[in-house]
């Protein structure tokens, strides 16, 4: 690791991670403004972890004292709220021995032999204005002197409740018989009748099952339709007139060269990872913002869109790509570019939809652990570990006990997704500064204005503090005050004015983040919890993965997380599942249908597999072809399989009517972000310069749809050209261009998009301005490009359609003129008015009409 | 090609009656009934007892024993081990039930003024169900199938009945959440049959449109900046024109058919739905019957009043969402807040269809997915319950002040009168006139049905 990198603010590697700890109190001192970060980190250093010299066989002599000067105490001043057969507020359980140490939300209540540690002892004390135990009346200072000796001496304790174990009836051995689960094997290509059809191993395949059925493989694609199905699915925007004219000339010559030339000319483009990127940022459940009840921006998210893009660009190995999502941070380095990326590529974990109001930092970080397992295993095995957080998965091999080990993994590491600590925003991290500042879409500020945010922060925490003092008096006389209220919307503005301030360097230049995870320093020993309640642990497990998968068992070293390990056990070739359903999504996105329709679930109530040696057969390949997704598509989309027209027959229908055998090609309907950017390129309007950053970006930290949400920052219909997968992306809150027309909603892993044909749809095509700005632009461009109406026409068509108007079309496009100018009752004075409105609804009729908006 | 006067022919009736004849013999319903374009009314198979729904969708699953469910035994064992499945200790509702109406059924005070139409409810208290995850769950509840996209329950009515008001969507959900549109698809119906969704109701008070303080719920891109409907319809004709065309090359294509009546249906309503969800002619005494208006949150009294508009209107079948019900943890805040967020505009609903005398032809069925179990989870919350719960009915033919059906002494488990989803599915079928072993669609060679091979009507509810 390159020496001279120092992260100032988020700890990028260990050594610093060290240096914050030992920084931060694990109690703040009273009148101190607590940041989060202080809670966060405390509670999940010792999240579900006990001390290792704590004694569970006291002396006699400590059970006295205990027995006779503690448990009165605790029966009856404590169990009122905190024991089982009560209540179990803030989550604080002190009628066992168990539940004393492991604490409430806010952390171990005792730690022997630790009084600093220890919050009941600052809660006895009256120390912290937000824990005064018991309520009304402070203990007598004899009674709290017991405590202290009693938590000096390693507050024996022989409360020991019977230990729980939550055991399984699930047969490992037995489960790993289920196909997805055992690795897969390259089948030789079968044997077909009809020699001359296939074109590649995969038509073999293809062909094979379809003459076993009594089927036969529809006819060649035209020319004009498969080009266009091609730039949609590898580009996501149709071809221009230019491309169609050059690929028609060529094709006189040598169809399948042409046809070859056109593949390697998208794949090269840019805008093959525009357009990859987003069918896997569907499935990284990507968003600008924590959505649920606070919804809170994450200004930094982009770079992470922009990683994946890159990457699919760049035609980075599948394998690598998972490991630097999984594990980036750990991963080694050669420069600090390397570092940059890996940091950005953690995002993965970081971007999540998060409940920022959750009261308890323990069970936020359950939660967290919860969400990047369910994304997690989702999106790279197709498997939904995360059902078995609660009890054991119902439908496959999976106890709970290997959830909980997983989640050990997820809980032995720091997620930093920013978000400042706003009212109702009680769970705000900081971020990951990059080692290189990149280009920054916040515009830089003079050193004057920070040092004007610094003498106001200073001004603010002095009025806390006086505040603060004011609060204190007018409690101990009884009087009513609102300085509560003050105080909290005080500490939300200091905060606020606090992440700023951490924004800019020391010349008012903005600093570069990124969201993204490190170890925490000492990994967490898992505890099971019974029903996933925090409240009732169970036994403890090993980190490790989900046994069903594993040869052998894994063992993860005592003093990292194991992220590390699981990412390189995700990307392995022994990793029965994580190729499969790579190979099988890429598959869904060229063929319309998935050869597993449940793209994120292989497990046992998933869909059994169409064509399973097929699907081996692409795994295997993809693996010892060294995981390229470019060579994969590129391999597919040259099949005879793909090439097919779409053409419909209706014995075949009647036998296969969803066409899971792949007797055509089944016709597609453009995603929301194709549909979109179609419009613009068909109004010659579309920008494709990839914009820096996002608007979400330059809005910085706020509450989306909040009163103070500035214009711009999620703005759902401003005017920007460039392409749809740069728009902003706010959780609950996406653009309308793209809301209405079935996009991945980033709250869920999305394999398979939703496809509707509801009548707001046809209300936005009809009357939305974006639409008819599109639509104008593509009259004047064309009046301007072309001279006669039948030119017009045909060149409109073949913007639009791929292909030239035919003569009944052309003639409709005049009959069409026509008739609107007679019913617009145009006349001398409007004549040209109404001609360029009549024009343009022309237009616009082909960009909402169905040829458009689907894919043969 | 068509001619201009096919176009405008058809253009008024829906206009994917030409793929349906293509594909005539697929429709078990026969030609008949296809000859007049999807949407218009059909037969239904015997004399209905309602003629509409409206399905009150209470996503996450209330708890069954803290609502509709008394369960006395349950209160007195508060604290004592719970005897079923790894549960803890049970959990005695916190809240007072009480006998309500002349029937005295015994309803939670969280719900006081659904309460007060007691003697029109009919609960059904032996629900049950197959799995107790939500996804699965709500899509059993919607489609009678979670392993398979099917159509749900709407399209099916609206594939069975057909509408009252081709200048609306037959099939309107209201507040549906992101991700959800399996609930309200079509699947293999033709496109027609799918649920429109207006506002979202991703976030409780968040910024969906019903929860405006306005009056007037704002339809984005209800009308055309620069045409008139004379010219609008010329540039629809020429659409549509280039879209059947398509159609007809193509034998086979339910996207492009989706595409012609959408465009359709949505050119009508740029007439139709502003009047509609314009509520400003409602008098301010409707309005508080609703709880609109009251401040807070009265966003589902907007969805409830919009709801018996569009009933009125001629929609066949109305869903509403409403969320939140999860109660894991905070029962004793949470579940209140949501209870008093449905109960005046419930209530107001069923008043006002009653005043209105449509109560008698409208189903309203109000439901989660599942329940929640007797036992507590971490001492203020509980669990799952896919075993036992409780849904109710009321008016469009059902006994009012009437159970049928009953969990054990806790509310654990269905004993008495059970009813799986199928069932359930069959009895609304059933009240709307429809049977549902013979409302089928043939797909991939075989008939399907809402109720696949199941289902019995529970008869002993009929009014």
């Amino acid at each position: 690791m390159p020496a001279r990198v120092v992260p100032i603010n988020p700890s990028a590697h260990r050594l610093i991670n060290k240096q914050l700890k030992a920084r931060l109190p694990i109690t703040p001192p009273p009148n101190a403004m607590k940041l989060p970060c202080v809670i966060t980190l405390s509670a999940m250093a010792t999240l579900l972890s006990l001390p290792a010299a704590d004694d569970p066989q006291p002396s006699a002599e400590g059970l006295k004292f205990f027995e006779s000067k503690i448990r009165p105490v605790l029966a009856q001043n404590c169990y009122k709220c905190h024991s089982a057969d009560e209540k179990i507020k803030g989550g604080l359980n002190l009628d066992s021995r168990a539940g004393i140490r492991h604490g409430g939300d806010s952390g171990p209540a005792i730690t022997p032999g630790d009084l600093g540690s220890s919050l009941l002892w600052t809660a006895i004390n009256w120390g912290d204005k937000d824990y005064e135990m018991p309520p009304k009346k402070k203990l007598p200072a004899s009674i709290i002197a017991d405590f202290r000796t009693w938590i000096e001496m390693g507050a024996p304790d022989p409360r020991v409740a019977e230990k729980i174990v939550v055991k399984t009836e699930i047969d490992i051995d037995e489960g790993k018989k289920f196909w997805s689960f055992q690795k897969p094997l390259k089948a030789q290509p079968p044997v077909v009748s009809n020699q001359g059809w296939p074109a590649s191993a995969v038509d073999h395949f293809v062909l094979a099952k379809l003459e076993a059925n009594d089927l036969k493989p529809a006819a060649d694609a035209q020319p004009g339709t498969l080009l266009r199905r091609l730039y949609f699915d590898l580009a996501g925007i149709p071809p221009s007139t230019g491309d169609i004219e050059r690929y028609a000339e060529a094709w006189k010559s040598d169809p399948a060269g042409a046809y070859r030339s056109e593949v390697d000319h998208l794949l090269s483009s840019k805008h093959f990872g525009e357009r990859w990127g987003r069918h896997w940022l569907d499935v990284a459940r990507y968003a600008e913002s924590t959505g649920k009840e606070v919804n809170m921006s994450f200004p930094h998210a982009w770079r992470y869109r922009d990683y994946v893009i890159d990457s699919f660009n760049k035609d980075k190995p599948y394998d690598e790509f998972i490991r630097e999502q999984i594990a980036g941070d750990l991963l080694p380095i050669k420069s600090d570019a390397d570092w940059q990326e890996n940091l950005i590529a953690t995002g993965f974990l970081a971007i999540g939809p998060k409940g920022l109001n959750e009261r308890s930092p323990r069970q936020f970080a359950l939660d967290l652990a919860d969400e990047q397992i369910d994304t997690t295993t989702q999106a790279i095995l197709g498997l939904t570990v995360s059902c078995a957080r609660c009890h054991d998965h119902k439908f496959d091999p999976i106890p709970t006990a290997d959830y909980y080990s997983l989640a050990g993994i997820f809980l032995s590491t720091k997620t930093y997704f920013g978000t400042v600590n706003a009212i109702q925003n009680r769970r705000g991290t900081k971020l990951l500064e990059l080692p290189v500042p990149d280009s920054n879409p916040i515009s830089s500020v003079s050193t004057r204005e920070i040092s004007i945010l610094k003498q106001r922060i200073s001004d603010s925490e002095k009025r806390f503090n006086d505040l603060q003092v004011v609060a204190a008096q007018d409690r101990l006389a009884g009087r009513s005050s609102n300085a509560g209220q003050q105080l909290q919307r005080l500490r939300s503005t200091t905060s606020q004015m606090n992440a700023r301030l951490k924004g800019f360097d020391e010349n008012g230049v903005a600093k570069s983040f990124a969201m993204g995870v490190q170890d925490q320093s000492v990994p967490v020993e898992p505890t099971v919890l019974v029903r996933g309640e925090l409240e009732r642990p169970a036994q403890k497990v090993a980190r490790g993965f989900p046994q069903v998968l594993c040869n052998e068992p894994v063992k993860l070293p005592a003093n990292s997380s194991g992220r590390l390990e699981l990412a390189g056990w995700l990307a392995s070739r022994d990793n029965p599942l994580t190729a499969r359903v790579m190979v099988n999504r890429v598959w869904g996105h060229l063929f319309a249908n998935s050869l597993v329709t449940s793209q994120n679930n292989f497990g046992t109530s998933g869909q059994a597999p169409s064509h399973p040696e097929l699907l081996d057969y692409l795994a295997v390949n993809f693996m010892e072809g060294g995981w390229s997704l470019k060579s994969l598509v590129r391999e597919l989309v040259l099949t005879r399989s793909y090439r097919m027209s779409a053409d419909f027959n209706r014995t075949a229908f009647e036998k296969d009517p969803d066409n899971s055998l792949q007797w055509r090609h089944s016709p597609k309907k453009i995603d929301a972000e194709a549909l979109r950017d179609a419009m613009l390129f068909a109004s010659g309007n579309l920008d494709i310069t990839r914009p820096l950053g996002s608007e979400i970006a330059v809005g910085g930290d706020i509450r989306v749809g909040g009163p103070r949400s500035p214009r711009g920052a999620t703005s759902r219909d401003r005017a920007t050209n460039y392409r749809s997968v740069y728009l902003p992306a706010a959780r609950d809150n996406l653009p309308a261009a793209l809301a209405l027309f079935d996009p991945a909603d980033p709250n869920l892993v999305t394999g398979k998009r939703e496809q509707t044909n509801v009548p707001d749809q046809a209300l936005y095509l009809m009357n939305n301005p974006f639409v008819l700005q599109q639509a104008e632009a593509m009259a004047k461009r064309l009046l301007s490009e072309a001279d006669t109406p039948r030119e017009q026409f045909s060149k409109a068509f073949l913007l639009c359609y791929g292909r030239p108007a035919n003569k009944e079309e052309v003639e409709a496009s005049l009959a069409f003129l026509q008739r609107f100018q007679i019913t617009a009752g145009a006349d001398s004075r409007n004549r040209n008015e109404i001609r360029s409105l009549a024009f343009a609804t022309f237009c616009q009729s082909l960009l909402i009409s169905a040829e458009f908006r689907y894919l043969n | 090609m068509f001619t201009r006067r096919d176009l405008l022919k058809s253009a008024s009736s829906g206009v994917g009656y030409l793929a349906f004849a293509a594909l005539a013999h697929e429709q078990a319903l026969g030609e008949t009934k296809a000859a007049a374009g999807p949407l218009s009314p059909k037969q239904p198979h015997f004399k209905p007892r309602a003629k509409r729904v409206i399905f009150l969708s209470m996503r996450g699953a209330p708890s069954h024993v803290d609502t509709f469910d008394y369960k006395p035994q349950l209160a007195k064992d508060d604290g004592k081990p719970g005897r079923f499945g790894r549960g803890g200790k049970l959990l005695g509702s916190p809240w007072e039930f009480k006998q309500r109406g002349k029937s005295g059924l015994w309803i939670s005070e969280l719900l006081p003024e659904i309460a007060s139409h007691a003697d029109e409810l009919c609960l059904l208290k032996g629900m049950h169900t197959d799995l107790p995850n939500h996804p699965q769950a709500q899509t059993i509840m919607h489609t009678g199938n979670a392993q398979f996209v099917r159509p749900s329950i709407g399209a099916w009515t609206l594939y069975g009945l057909g509408t009252d008001n081709a200048d609306l969507p037959g099939f309107v959900a209201l507040g549906a959440p992101p991700g959800s549109a399996n609930h309200f698809g079509s699947s293999f119906l033709p496109a027609i049959y799918q649920g429109a969704r207006f506002g979202s109701n991703a976030r409780p008070g968040g910024n969906n449109r019903f929860s405006r303080r306005e009056q007037k719920p704002q339809i984005p891109n209800i009308a055309n900046p620069k045409l008139d409907r004379d010219l609008q319809r010329v540039q629809l004709d020429f659409v549509q024109n280039l879209n059947k065309a398509k159609l007809a090359r193509e034998e086979h294509a339910p996207g492009v058919e989706g595409v012609i009546e959408s465009l359709e249906l949505g050119f009508r309503m740029q007439d139709t739905l502003p009047e509609l969800m314009d509520t400003a002619g409602e008098s301010s005494e409707t309005l508080e019957l609703y709880g609109i208006g009251s401040g807070g949150n009265d966003a589902f009294g907007k969805q409830c009043l919009l709801a018996r508009r569009f009933a009125e209107a001629g929609v066949r079948f109305v869903e509403l969402s409403h969320g939140n019900w999860d109660h894991h943890r905070n029962m004793a805040t949470d579940l209140p807040a949501r209870c008093d967020e449905i109960d005046r505009p419930i209530a107001g609903l069923l008043t006002d269809l009653k005043r209105r005398d449509m109560l008698k032809d409208t189903l309203v069925v109000w439901a989660g997915e599942f329940g929640r179990t007797p036992h507590g989870q971490g001492g203020d919350g509980r669990d799952h319950n896919n075993k036992g719960y409780t849904t109710w009915m009321a008016g469009g033919g059902v006994k009012g002040g009437f159970q049928y059906g009953a969990s054990d002494e806790y509310g654990y488990q269905a004993v008495d009168g059970r009813m799986h989803i199928h069932d359930w599915h069959a009895t609304i079928l059933h009240l709307l006139g429809l049977n549902h072993e013979e409302l089928t669609y043939r797909h991939a060679g075989r008939d399907f049905r809402l109720t696949d091979v199941h289902g019995n009507v529970a008869k002993e509810i009929l009014s």
